[in-house]
């Protein structure tokens, strides 16, 4: 399976968007569009979000308990839905990024040094 | 938790996909896209928002969950709505589920629940068994050596427990190997436990119990002292009540020290070795061990294997545990089935009523199975209700109980009982909720089948077609409870008669106003016993002492071969070393001859008083006085060897008493020998102080101080006590049996009286038409009395016959010589019992059935 799409971005393994939303959202509350935009913004463009996929990841995170919603209003005054860290999405994230941590750092050494491009 | 969170409507979700793509294509926009060219990049780079739509609704697809939601909003609706009937229901269900909940919290207290240690699973009582015997006790050196096997256990911790005193109260102390905290690793609500390091170190560890008796549970309690037959120990930690030992409830934990002579081994088997691997692995070094117990025989050893069974609760689950609970448990779910019956007559009833409704719903429609479904879910609403209410009903009943348990004890026995902490858990919990849907099915089901099977071209004209066959399932139901009820109101007689009978039994001396004192343990009871009968009988307060081989009412005296010298073949028994003054001390009559003398008692002569059993026994019609009676070897247990005694002479006669448990009645035959203080074989002692008040427990305790450093080697017991502890199970079975008995037999008239009032009720046409044609009230009367009392016979008599089989197999089982389970007088008064119970039931509908006005009811026929 291919990890990159025609424009060469890479595609998100199963599982790292619920890490890459809660840690957008550690800066505040966002609507779904706007954690989309930021984890494309923050990963240099290089991560790929289709927009469609978040919402289930957001939908499962909330039923989960880690993130909680409320309507509201955009700063261009649209009505949309913020989604708020709770204090369990901080204790998660916390886990799960120590957790990815050690697992880049694991296969950094693994890979060794730069070779190709992978 | 989730599926009772509102979930979010699908429409709320397409919205936020709507906003979603609205803020994108603005941001686009704003990096210079035309609007219309940006509304399609948003939805581009979105993806499939139709698929994402489907994929959320996919999420919401609990179909069943939907529908169970509505019947249950519904069905709370219609319960609401006519309260009596919610609260009648769910009364009568939560008294049932609080008996099961009792029962099965004192179960799960018992035998299910774990120890509240590490990996309670992995611990193993060590112990041994031979061809003739077996146990569990073991020395500190053999404790020493068992646990060096670290190639069966990962750890073995010893203990010996005896009861202490401090400062005048009696706490039961585990003295333990000071690795047992590391290697069993229980919670601490406060402090530490102690560990190898401690050495014996003058410290305590509390537990719950205590530390609510001894310090109120002060948090402070750390660094405090507590009094231990005289030494102080330091607290340094208090258990969380969670644990309280391997086995019956300890009160503290004190480090080995002094090194007890009796110590029990509970090892954590190491991964990989079952018990068998280990059983084989100890026995060689197993029967090493036992040959050097004291009192044990090469010959025994010889047979001697290691016996490792599961320790992981206070009494491991087994089969014949199962086979002796299960007559108790099916008393108390019995009564749970009764008040299922109510439940379901009432349901029924209910149901009839709702007929026209059912009816309109099915002909729009539902499915049956959709209705049933739906009136099952009133049931479970009932019954989650009930078991909530019943599990606060069982909470309150088991603290009543344990309360109840206490205070009934004799007084001396309950400073020595320890129980359990009842708590709930999640087992409890878990029990309770699988009871609650469980009844659910027992009285839901058939009424929703019932209500659901109809005509609905009849039903929806108005006619009850149902009726009928309603009608018949509700007598069914009636009968049955009639059943049942009988079966435990008979059971209840039965055990009350019994206890009556075997606490009526003469037992051939006057227990009332004598101490019986006991050494406990086994090593040096006799100097202990000599020096406590000198320090008696030098207290002005003491009054009479006598030292014996065993008190009365403690257990079976124990047995030796004899027989007249003359005559052949020998019997079995029984036979006690007394010293002189027994017979007067327990005021058993000498009816021949006399007593011993007190030269007799110091030399331990060879001359013998018979029990009057006996002396009929062996020389029918003579005179046994001056007779010899021959005493064999011993060649097989259990009876025992009486070296030197080949031949006594029998100098008197006493009377006949029971001088072991009152359910064998009297004894067959018993001879006494004489001893004096001095004997080895002197064991225990009798007391009886010369005035009521001379000698109390205070004083008594204050002359134990005298003679040992450790007071509570001692246990004095009035022993009219022992006489009531003895009558205790009897009379605690009879009591709740009673309950039991009593609670059915109330739910039954319940019920009958409903389907009578019922029927009545659909009956008033008829009955008004037949007073139109004449009949008088006396046939009115006789019409409905003959309804309860057809009901009430069919169930009696279904009743008498399950009643006379249980007891019939129960009494196979049962032994005792005192008890009998086939007697008719409990059936006749059950029957008498259930008679007048339905009689009751039968009088309200009956005389509301003679005031029956005819014009009345054939206006509204018209």
């Amino acid at each position: 399976m291919s990890t990159r799409d025609e424009s060469g971005r890479l595609v998100l393994m199963q599982g790292t968007l619920d890490v890459l939303i809660l840690r957008t959202l550690i800066f505040g509350p966002e609507h779904g569009q706007g954690i989309a935009r930021a984890i494309q913004t923050t990963s240099d463009d290089e991560l790929l979000v289709e927009h469609g996929a978040l919402y289930p990841a957001l939908q499962r995170l909330e039923a989960q308990g880690l993130i909680s919603a409320k309507w509201g209003t955009s700063a261009n005054n649209r009505r949309a839905r913020y989604y708020t860290l709770t204090r369990a999405g901080r204790a998660r994230l916390t886990r799960e990024s120590s957790r990815w941590r050690r697992l880049a750092a694991a296969m950094a050494r693994v890979l060794g040094p730069e070779t190709g491009n992978g | 938790m989730w599926p009772f969170r509102r979930r979010r409507s699908e429409q709320d979700f397409s919205e936020e996909i709507q906003a979603h793509l609205a803020l994108e294509a603005d941001r686009l926009a704003e990096d210079g896209l035309a609007p219309a060219d940006a509304r399609g990049a948003a939805r581009r780079s979105f993806g499939n928002v139709l698929a994402a739509q489907e994929r959320y609704y996919e999420s919401n697809r609990w179909m069943w969950l939907d529908q169970l939601m509505q019947d249950l909003r519904y069905g709370w609706r219609g319960l609401v709505q006519s309260p009596p009937f919610l609260l009648t229901t769910v009364l009568t269900l939560a008294v049932g589920l609080s008996l099961v909940t009792v029962a099965f919290t004192v179960f799960n207290a018992m035998v299910l629940r774990p120890f509240a240690v590490a990996d309670p699973g992995s611990l193993h009582r060590i112990g041994w068994r031979s061809d003739t015997g077996g146990g569990q006790g073991f020395q500190w050196r053999d404790y020493e050596e068992l646990a060096e096997r670290r190639d069966l256990f990962d750890a073995a911790v010893a203990e010996g427990d005896r009861y202490v005193s401090s400062n005048g109260r009696t706490l039961l102390a585990a003295f333990v190997s000071p690795n047992y905290f590391e290697a069993l690793a229980p919670r601490f609500r406060i402090g530490r436990p102690f560990a190898p390091a401690d050495g014996d170190a003058a410290v305590v560890v509390l537990g719950d119990q205590a530390w609510a008796r001894l310090f109120a549970r002060d948090a402070g309690v750390l660094g405090r002292d507590v009094d231990v037959d005289g030494r102080r120990l330091a607290v340094i930690g208090v258990l969380r009540p969670e644990f309280s030992g391997l086995g019956e409830p300890r009160d503290i934990w004190v480090p080995i020290g002094d090194r007890p002579e009796r110590l029990e081994i509970t090892a954590r088997l190491r991964a990989g070795v079952s018990a068998e691997q280990a059983q084989a692995a100890l026995t060689p070094a197993m029967a090493r061990l036992v040959e050097r117990m004291p009192a044990r025989d090469a010959e025994e050893a010889r047979s001697v294997r290691a016996h490792v069974s599961p320790q992981s609760t206070r009494n491991p689950m087994s089969v014949q545990m199962l086979v002796v609970l299960s007559p108790v448990f099916a008393a108390f779910a019995l009564v749970l089935v009764t008040a299922c019956a109510n439940v379901s007559n009432v349901m029924l009833s209910r149901a009839i009523a709702r007929h026209r409704e059912i009816a309109v719903r099915l002909s729009l429609g539902a499915s049956r199975a959709r209705v049933v479904r739906q009136l099952l879910t009133e049931g479970l609403i009932i019954a989650v209700i009930a078991g909530a209410a019943g599990l606060a009903l069982a909470a309150w009943a088991l603290r009543a109980a344990v309360a109840l348990f206490f205070g009934t004890l004799p007084q001396s026995i309950a400073a020595l009982v320890r129980v359990a902490p009842l708590t709930f858990d999640r087992r409890v919990f878990l029990f309770a909720f699988a009871a609650a849907a469980a009844t659910t099915l027992l009285f839901a089901l058939l009424p929703a089948l019932q209500a659901s099977r109809m005509r609905l071209t009849d039903a929806l004209r108005g006619q009850r077609t149902g009726t009928l066959r309603g009608s018949r399932l509700r007598s069914g139901l009636v009968v049955g409870q009639v059943a049942v009820s009988l079966v435990l109101v008979v059971v209840a007689l039965t055990l009350a008669r019994n206890g009556a009978a075997v606490g009526s039994i003469p037992l051939g001396f006057q227990p009332e106003g004598v101490w019986s004192v006991n050494v406990r343990g086994e090593k040096d009871v006799h100097p202990l016993v000599e020096r406590l009968a000198a320090a008696l009988a030098a207290d002005p307060r003491a009054g009479d002492v006598a030292v014996t081989g065993g008190n009365p009412l403690f257990i079976r005296s124990r047995a030796v071969a004899a027989s007249p010298t003359a005559a052949r073949a020998s019997a079995g028994t029984r036979y006690t070393f007394v010293s002189p003054d027994y017979f007067s001390i327990l005021r058993i009559p000498i009816q021949r001859g006399r007593g011993f003398t007190a030269s007799e008692g110091a030399a331990a002569a060879r001359v013998a008083v018979v029990s009057s059993a006996t002396a009929r026994a062996f020389w029918p019609g003579g005179d046994p006085i001056g007779r010899t009676i021959r005493i064999e070897r011993a060649d097989g247990r259990p009876v025992d060897d009486l070296p030197g005694y080949d031949e006594v002479t029998v100098v008197g006669v006493a009377g006949d008493v029971v001088s072991g448990f009152m359910v064998d009645g009297r004894d067959a035959g018993h001879v006494y020998l004489p001893i004096g203080p001095a004997d080895a074989r002197a064991i225990a002692l009798l007391v009886r102080p010369r005035g009521e008040r001379d000698l109390g427990p205070d004083g008594l305790q204050e002359i134990f101080r005298r003679v040992s450093r450790d007071p509570q080697v001692f246990e004095g017991i009035p022993l009219a006590e022992m006489k009531d502890a003895q009558m205790y199970p009897l009379r605690a079975a009879a009591w709740v049996g009673s309950a039991l008995g009593a609670i059915a037999l109330a739910l039954s008239v319940a019920g009958l009286y409903g389907v009578l009032s019922f029927t009545l009720g659909q009956r008033t046409r008829e009955i008004g038409i037949r007073m139109a044609l004449g009949a008088g009230a006396g046939a009115v009367v006789r019409l409905v009395i003959g309804q309860s009392a057809r009901l009430a016979g069919i169930g009696a008599a279904i009743g008498f016959a399950v009643a006379f089989a249980a007891m019939r197999a129960l009494s196979s089982v049962v032994r005792l010589d005192r008890i009998s389970l086939l007697d008719a007088t409990p059936f006749a008064a059950g029957a008498l019992v259930v008679a007048a119970a339905t009689a009751l039931a039968a009088c309200h509908p009956a005389r509301r059935a003679t005031q029956v006005d005819p014009a009345e009811t054939l206006r509204a026929e018209a």
